[in-house]
């Protein structure tokens, strides 16, 4: 920045909102200075600061560029509306918290992609900081712009905007991608020549090799390869070995406040259960622990490095982990007496001792979170929720008989089959938890019974077993909706549901073709930022996006697709076999559950790679 | 016994609050592993002082927090691993070890000197800078000060201590900041503006030094 956009920016901030989200500086943060690295790695998150530093992926990722000798690896984030706006007033373009230089000055930039809404928020932090957002617009000299994340799985979407995905676990392909790309800069090699090198790497995919056709109704006809010498199926990259793995041993440790403001220990990749709508259960296998003395050398590490109070154990499914309770009690032996509590942010009602609730509390005490999913055993039967109704009865009633009083329950509306008298299962359970709290004698339990019950919308996601089926139209979810507020009517119980609207749009996306691009570009062109916050999100915009590109949000979101249908994803070899995903459609259908997988392999397609999955 | 801190809040960081600037001192103790004294009861605290909260925005360069600790440990040694365990734009520049009967910081200090840097883009600017000797000069300056209550009709001139221009933006101001009556350089400078005929310009604010008053002077806070 020159001193004058210098200037600029200080008087800007004098008048944002929180100011103190563009400024940087923050504890362990500061990597080498801008000349001391031969390239720029500029890592962008698509959503506000508070959201993007809590994020586990981004702190891993960071610090494992960073060390890296010839690189480093800086923060932006997607600034808010106001300071925005100063931004394009004053030409300054999105710069970074570390050395404040513009996206523009990077050589390669890299999105995290963790939610469909989020997009537009990608196009709009590339244009901001003057980078031609669509790939085909970028030069020779221009960054390289590519994105990883669990959406990354159905890169399609996006492929307009950008030179190559990452797909799988980032660990050990970024430093291939990053090696390589530094080789391509040192011969020199064009850009095209490249991204041709890159794409040689397991888990990259460079859309511009390929090229998708269309039936006349609208489905792909053909995805083909415009040079062979690009793969023809990408085959997703999995970590085997996890336990030794980088992991970060220092956290930033912002000035101020975000979501998740602690140690985050990442105890597991990956899950057994196999939720049939869990979108993460599938494209994480196989499950891989990370041993125990591992995780309690880092747990010290990082608490050093930072002096944070509290400690969270991560993973999809943290009640799974082999030795939890040995874990457990071997980080409080050592940290309590530092006064760091340790908390489970997911735990599972099915395998939480009670022992372990109660080792929880002796230092930390926060509401019991429960994902029961579906009101009837026959619907969780469907979506293989290894949960029953005794569980979720006998796990709250320990955790009020251990001095909780709040209690959240997670429910999804509009799963396949749902009928209202799964939503009534809702209300009924609901009512019984509030009558597991009343069971506890007075003395014995705390005060103020607060149980929040909370529904999403379904949202059918690629390379699950759902990926064929219909959305709920936004018709139907408000009446389901509506009807569930009538069930759960009763003292003690509040009721939160989702914007319907939202979960649409997410749905249309997320299983979208390359053309969805257009209606992304469209309504970002046409004002749509910061989707997922409900101030700015202008639903009227997004549909009318999709008229303009003359596209219909019901065939991709409504319409129960065909076995026989090419899947705009399915060049991609995510470890999970497509056939297998069709054989627990079809399980699902007749509401036959199928067994966690640490009980014996259910030849999910995993098994096909020697040594991978060792369950 | 208690260790006085002076303290350096950077300029990159003067959007840090004061709650969130107490935190990340508290979280520096954790890291330095130094003995720090923690409050009795359930909860357990560390029990920092600051002599005065900056307002957001501001830097400062010679702030006073008070850490009581819990073992013998030299002011310099203190100093080095607490700077150790803090921040690039957190410094701590001094530390001085005092008895627990010692006065808490808040309670000695009277005043407080700033460097106003005034947006060299706007005219208002030098006008401000020109009025100075006439406010100096006056016996008295009205002002209205804003208050939880309301406003409320006030006489500023007692608490300048001392004011002087810089530069031709730039002014320089001890003004007072105690629980008997607290100058706000932004309200000094309304007060300045209103004497040059102005609209108040932009400024960049920077908290030099805190005093204590001795013997019916000023001297440093960190020394009192
Ligand atoms: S290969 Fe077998 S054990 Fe491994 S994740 Fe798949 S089903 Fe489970």
């Amino acid at each position: 920045m020159d001193p004058a956009q210098e200037r600029a920016i200080e008087k800007l901030l004098e008048k944002v909102e929180k100011p103190a989200r563009y400024t940087g500086g923050e504890m362990n943060t500061q990597v080498r200075p801008w000349n001391e690295a031969e390239m720029h790695f500029a890592f962008c998150f698509a959503d506000t600061y508070e959201i993007g530093m809590s994020y586990l992926g981004m702190k891993i990722l960071v610090s494992l560029i960073n060390s890296l000798p010839y690189m480093s690896c800086e923060r932006v984030f997607m600034p808010w509306v106001d300071f925005r706006a100063g931004l394009k007033e004053k030409q300054i373009p999105l710069f970074s918290l570390e050395s404040r230089k513009g996206l523009n000055e990077f050589d390669v930039i890299g999105f995290s992609l963790q939610y469909e809404m989020s997009y537009t928020n990608i196009l709009d932090m590339l244009d901001l900081g003057h980078v031609p957002v669509r790939a085909a617009d970028r030069g020779e000299n221009d960054p390289l712009v590519f994105a990883g994340g669990p959406c990354a799985c159905n890169p399609e979407p996006l492929a307009a905007f950008f030179d190559a995905f990452q797909i799988g676990d980032g660990e050990e392909m970024m430093v291939e991608f990053l090696d390589t790309l530094h080789a391509c800069r040192k011969e020199g090699l064009s850009r095209s020549e490249t991204l041709m090198r890159l794409a040689q790497i397991e888990g990259v995919y460079v859309p511009r090799f390929y090229e998708p056709s269309y039936h006349a109704d609208g489905t792909l006809s053909a995805f083909t390869r415009t040079d062979e010498r690009a793969p023809e199926t990408v085959r997703r990259r999995i970590l085997k070995d996890f336990s030794n793995a980088f992991y970060p041993d220092t956290f930033p440790v912002p000035y101020t406040d975000i979501v998740f403001d602690r140690i985050v220990l990442e105890i597991m990749r990956g899950c057994t259960r196999g939720c049939r709508f869990c979108q993460a259960g599938m494209i994480y296998r196989p499950v891989r622990e990370r041993s125990m003395d591992r995780i309690i050398e880092l747990a010290e590490k990082l608490e050093a490095a930072t002096g944070y109070e509290e400690m969270s154990l991560s993973s999809l499914s943290s009640g799974d982990y082999s030795c939890l309770k040995e874990l457990i009690v071997a980080l409080m032996d050592r940290f309590q007496e530092k006064r760091v509590s340790v908390s489970l942010p997911s735990m599972r009602v099915d395998n939480l001792v009670k022992q372990s609730l109660e080792e929880l509390s002796r230092v930390h005490k926060s509401g019991l979170t429960v994902a029961v999913e579906a009101g009837t055993q026959r619907l969780r039967d469907v979506i293989n929720k290894g949960v029953t109704e005794e569980d979720v009865l006998r796990s709250v009633t320990d955790a009020f008989d251990s001095g909780y009083s709040t209690v959240k329950l997670y429910f999804m509306t509009g799963l396949p089959t749902e009928t209202d008298e799964d939503l009534r299962g809702i209300g009924d359970l609901a009512r019984k938890v509030v009558s597991a709290y009343y069971s506890i004698p007075k003395e014995r339990r705390a005060k103020g019974l607060r149980v929040t019950c909370s529904a999403s919308v379904f949202v059918p996601k690629p390379f699950t077993p759902f990926q064929w089926a219909a959305q709920d139209s936004i018709g139907t979810v408000m009446e389901k909706q509506s009807h569930l507020r009538d069930y759960l009517k009763m003292k003690g119980v509040t009721f939160n549901w989702h914007d319907p609207s939202l979960s649409f749009l997410e749905a249309c996306i997320s299983r979208g073709d390359r053309r969805v691009g257009e209606v992304i570009y469209t309504a970002w062109r046409d004002g749509c930022i910061l989707d997922g916050w409900s101030e700015h999100f202008k639903y009227d915009v997004w549909l009318k996006a999709f008229e303009k590109c003359g596209l219909d949000t019901a065939f991709y979101a409504n319409r129960e697709r065909p076995y026989d249908e090419l899947l705009p994803w399915a060049f991609i070899d995510m470890g999970v076999t497509q056939r297998y995903l069709q054989l627990e459609n079809e399980r699902a259908k007749k509401a036959q559950t199928t067994k966690d997988c640490r009980k014996g392999c259910n030849g999910c397609g995993l098994q096909r790679y020697e040594g991978l999955c060792n369950v | 016994m208690k260790i006085w801190l002076t303290m350096e809040k950077g300029a990159r960081i003067r959007f840090t609050g004061h709650l969130d600037l107490m935190r990340t001192m508290q979280r520096a103790l954790r890291r330095s592993g130094l003995p720090v004294r923690y409050s009795q009861g359930f909860n357990p605290h560390m029990l920092l002082n600051a002599a005065a909260p900056l307002s957001l925005g501001m830097p400062g360069l010679r702030e006073i927090i008070e850490v009581p600790v819990g073992e013998e440990i030299t002011p310099e040694a203190f100093q080095e691993r607490l700077n150790a365990a803090l921040p690039p734009d957190l410094r701590c520049r001094a530390a001085r070890a005092l008895p627990d009967e010692h006065a808490a910081p808040m309670a000695l200090l009277r005043a407080a000197r700033y460097l106003m840097d005034l947006d060299e883009e706007q005219q208002a600017s030098a006008a401000c800078v020109a009025a100075l000797p006439g406010m100096l000069a006056a016996d008295t300056l009205p002002a209205v000060r804003k208050t939880k209550t309301g406003e409320k009709p006030c006489d500023v001139r007692p608490m300048i201590y001392e004011a002087q221009a810089m530069g031709p933006h730039t002014v320089c101001a001890t003004l007072a900041l105690c629980e008997a009556g607290t100058l706000k350089p932004d309200l000094f400078l309304s007060v300045l503006a209103g004497l040059a005929g102005v609209d108040k310009p932009d400024a960049f604010v920077t908290r030099l030094q805190l005093y204590a008053m001795q013997d019916g002077a000023l001297i440093r806070l960190e020394e009192s």
